[in-house]
């Protein structure tokens, strides 16, 4: 949004509207910097905002209160006692003197080049801040693009998948310990398999899910690993053992990291009835 | 949120904090560590970063100080302003670095001390906890993603699929809804 043009359209009683949304700190940037340099013109504005700021500083009430280590408390009062000593040091006496109306004007000089002086550096001081915040939103739109790009390879590869003739499918049930998970498996003719899972807790570090392929009579078949992401989604590529092609039932076990040659974790998800 | 005496303390030790009293500084700490650390804990889901943070808010009390006015609002709400600032421009810049890593780790810290919640169960906290309880979820569930989670309108209406102008109007309608009940319920709430 361009912000002189938009400025140009919004009335007071558009700003009033925005008042808690900034109090809240939600607005988008381009709003929250409109909505700042109406509150320095607008006494009124400035006198609600503080009102919602009251409003939302009351839902801190509704959190648990924790105690911080002892240290912090030691840190702090560190930190200002040299920071008071810092200051002591710069401390310049005070003289009196007579002033002649000379070096009063020239004083209103000087006065004047430091309200500049400061005008540069809050000005300064609002481009960085401004930078910041942009800089923020680029990163923030960039994880968000490579998040979206890993799931549209993902959609991309199970469509390649689900448009195969002879495509079998496996649906797999949360087992106690994660109840609300589910799972489908699917391969193909050449055993070219794909698992995708929702809901599964997220593996500790030291540990990943792992697939297995069961047929009555012989040993647990152990496929690869994989972890899902933040969400609970996963998604892992694998080749389904000959032997399992026609009569295999699938389940997903919570392994050490790289995998076992048989299960010794607590099950997950299971096709079995 | 504190009794009348505490208020016009709070003001005063903010008064001598501007002088450069560290021994006030020191009781504000005391005083507000607690309810400061564990919305911040709740911000940030880390006591570490949760520590950082509490540290550079007094840090910032103690360098202004004087900028407090109070007649534009309580200690309480500039103490709580400033902390949940800060905690949500720390959030911000590690969700932008670790996004992936923190978003599925926002539930409520579990090492909260029984002990020091039962502290904080307050006339006040209750009289809160049951206003927001009488909120609509469509009202709630947007206040808290913007007060806890730091998100934007844009961001809570792209998260719970709803048009941005619902979401707003519905923010609104909620700290408005808020307002009332608490002004309803107790006099000291102030509004």
């Amino acid at each position: 949004m361009d912000f002189e043009a938009s400025k140009k359209v919004m009335s007071h009683e558009d700003y009033k509207q925005m008042i808690p949304g900034h109090a809240l700190s939600a607005l988008d940037a381009a709003e929250d910097r409109m909505l700042a340099h109406h509150l320095v013109e607008c006494s009124e504005c400035r006198k609600e905002f503080d009102q919602w700021q009251e409003t939302v500083a009351v839902l801190a009430l509704d959190v648990a209160g924790a105690e911080p280590s002892p240290q912090i408390r030691e840190r702090i009062i560190t930190q200002i006692r040299a920071e008071k000593s810092a200051g002591q040091t710069n401390v310049i006496s005070f003289v009196p003197s007579q002033r002649s109306v000379w070096s009063s004007l020239g004083s209103l000089g000087a006065i004047a080049a430091a309200v500049l002086f400061a005008a540069l550096i809050l000005y300064a001081l609002i481009l960085w801040r401004e930078n910041r915040t942009f800089r923020t939103e680029i990163a923030t739109l960039k994880t968000e693009i490579q998040t979206s790009q890993v799931q549209l390879d993902r959609k991309t590869k199970l469509l390649a998948m689900i448009e195969k003739p002879g495509v079998h499918f496996a649906e797999l049930k949360g087992m106690p310990m994660a109840p609300t998970a589910t799972a489908k498996v699917m391969y193909d003719a050449s055993g070219h398999a794909m698992i995708v899972t929702k809901g599964l807790p997220a593996a500790p570090a030291d540990k990943e899910y792992q697939l297995w392929y069961i047929v009555p009579g012989k040993k647990p078949m152990p496929g690869k690993t994989f972890s899902p992401d933040s969400h609970g989604e996963g998604m892992m590529e694998d080749q389904v053992p000959a032997e399992a092609m026609t009569s295999a039932v699938f389940a997903v076990t919570l392994e050490r990291k790289g995998g076992a040659s048989s299960p010794e974790g607590s099950m997950y998800l299971s096709s079995g009835s | 949120m504190q009794p009348e005496q505490a208020q016009t303390n709070d003001v005063e030790l903010l008064k001598a904090i501007a002088r450069q009293d560290e021994t006030a500084l020191g009781q504000l700490y005391d005083r507000y560590r607690v309810i400061l650390f564990g919305l911040l804990v709740r911000i940030l889901n880390s006591r570490e970063e949760a520590e950082d943070v509490l540290q550079e808010v007094f840090l910032q009390v103690w360098r202004r100080a004087a900028d407090f006015d109070e007649n534009r609002g309580r200690p309480f709400t500039w103490l709580v302003t400033l902390a949940r600032s800060r905690g949500i421009d720390r959030f911000r810049s590690l969700a932008a670095r670790e996004r992936v890593a923190l978003a599925g780790s926002r539930e409520p810290s579990e090492e909260i001390s029984d002990a020091v919640a039962d502290a904080f169960r307050s006339e006040q906290k209750n009289l809160v906890t049951t206003a927001l309880s009488q909120l609509p979820e469509e009202q709630k569930q947007p206040l808290m993603l913007a007060y806890y989670d730091g998100l934007t309108q844009s961001e809570i209406a792209k998260k719970l699929g709803a048009p941005l102008g619902t979401v707003k109007t519905r923010m609104r309608a909620g700290l408005m809804k808020l307002r009332e009940l608490l002004a309803t319920k107790s006099a000291s709430f102030g509004f």
